[in-house]
């Protein structure tokens, strides 16, 4: 029930950045594999749930314009891809497979 | 199993809206039976029905103790435990409120100033429905700690809820969660019906970021109760008690959230946009 929240976050890197959780976990996200798990309706077919553009598609470099806070458990971030209709819950932030966890 | 918990008269009270933007959503409704759950779960509540125009609460929510002005003191009414303010109080049921908003206004921060509540752990405050003058008046003075947006299922309630989302976010107020009401009935098959249409609560939290609370159902003895000043939580059976569960673990879900939320805006980063650099 109760959600994570952040307690900072910090771009590292072009292509990447860090979210430090209030429970002292920290976690590294890069642009193109959150644009692989984008949410957005043009992302996610959301009659089939298949996704419109192909993981192969998404280019390894891919970095952002901004990330925004979205209420108080999710963010938005806008890709260089175009994409910015995607709003990544912190649970879902969390539960992102393939990611960096130290 | 529910005894009364010991409050600490220090610590002001965590104040909570209810709100909803739009009417009819069952604002009320949610709060009585909120302000119910949270008494049976053993804190001291007091409820500010701010609806100056459709005082609603003092039917759903009969005094024992009805409310008394002392010089500027206003105290409460005490309806089975629970301390109650509304407009209702002061007037009679079938006359309208007939005032300008300065007015209103005025009445509302008496309610805010001038009432001499008990030591509380909650004061529920039951916005009226829209996003004007009132709601702005409660939402700058009450030191919320936070608000329960109340919501029905189709998108025209959902786009009014919105809407009051926005203002909460104008003013700082930190958002509790999205509950839905009157979400779906059940037949006498066992299968669930949805009058309103499905999943418009969900899909506004998730696309707000807030925390979903649940849904709740559309059933004749919610009605029947708060239309008798009757408490759900008195009514036997089988039926009762499994509403009397659903508004409990609504009323868990809220403390908890309270609390977290008291917690959090000690450490948590607050609104941001972190513009990138070097990305393009």
């Amino acid at each position: 029930m109760v959600s994570q929240r952040i307690k900072t976050i910090r771009q590292e890197s072009p292509q990447g950045f860090m979210i430090e959780w209030l429970d002292g976990k920290v976690d590294r996200y890069t642009l193109g594999e959150l644009q692989k798990a984008c949410p957005c309706a043009a992302c996610v077919d959301e009659s089939t749930g298949l996704r419109r553009i192909p993981s192969e598609e998404v280019p390894q470099n891919l970095s952002a314009i901004k990330i925004e806070s979205v209420g108080r458990y999710a963010i938005r971030v806008q890709f260089t891809s175009g994409c910015s209709r995607g709003i990544f819950g912190f649970d879902y932030l969390r539960s992102l497979k393939g990611m960096e966890r130290k | 199993m529910f005894g009364k918990k010991a409050v600490d008269e220090k610590k002001s009270p965590s104040i909570i809206a209810i709100a909803a933007g739009k009417g009819g959503v069952g604002k009320s409704a949610v709060t009585a039976n909120l302000a119910l759950a949270l008494h049976r779960l053993g804190y001291h509540v007091g409820v500010i029905d701010a609806d100056i125009y459709g005082p609603s609460l003092r039917r759903m929510l009969p005094e024992n103790v009805m409310p008394e002005q002392i010089g500027s003191i206003i105290k409460p009414a005490i309806s089975n435990g629970i301390e109650l303010i509304s407009m209702g109080h002061f007037r009679q049921d079938a006359h309208a409120t007939v005032v300008r908003a300065p007015i209103a206004n005025g009445l509302i921060t008496q309610f805010l100033d001038q009432v001499q509540w008990g030591p509380l752990d909650f004061l529920l405050i039951d916005f009226p429905p829209g996003t004007g003058d009132v709601q702005i008046t409660l939402s700058q003075r009450a030191r919320l700690s936070g608000a329960l947006l109340v919501t029905t299922p189709q998108q025209i309630a959902v786009l009014d809820v919105k809407k009051c989302l926005r203002m909460f976010d104008q003013v700082e107020i930190p958002i509790l969660g999205i509950v839905e009401n009157m979400s779906y009935f059940v037949e006498s098959s066992g299968q669930k019906v949805y009058p309103l249409g499905k999943g418009g609560g969900r899909a506004l939290a998730e696309q707000c970021g807030h925390f979903y609370l649940g849904d709740l159902p559309l059933h004749p003895l919610i009605g029947k109760a708060l239309d008798e000043g009757r408490s759900l939580f008195e009514i036997p059976g089988t039926e009762a008690d499994s509403l009397q569960q659903r508004f409990l673990k609504l009323a868990e879900d809220v403390v908890e959230q309270t609390k977290c939320l008291e917690e959090e805006e000690k450490q948590a980063l607050g609104s941001f946009e972190l513009t990138w650099q070097g990305g393009r």
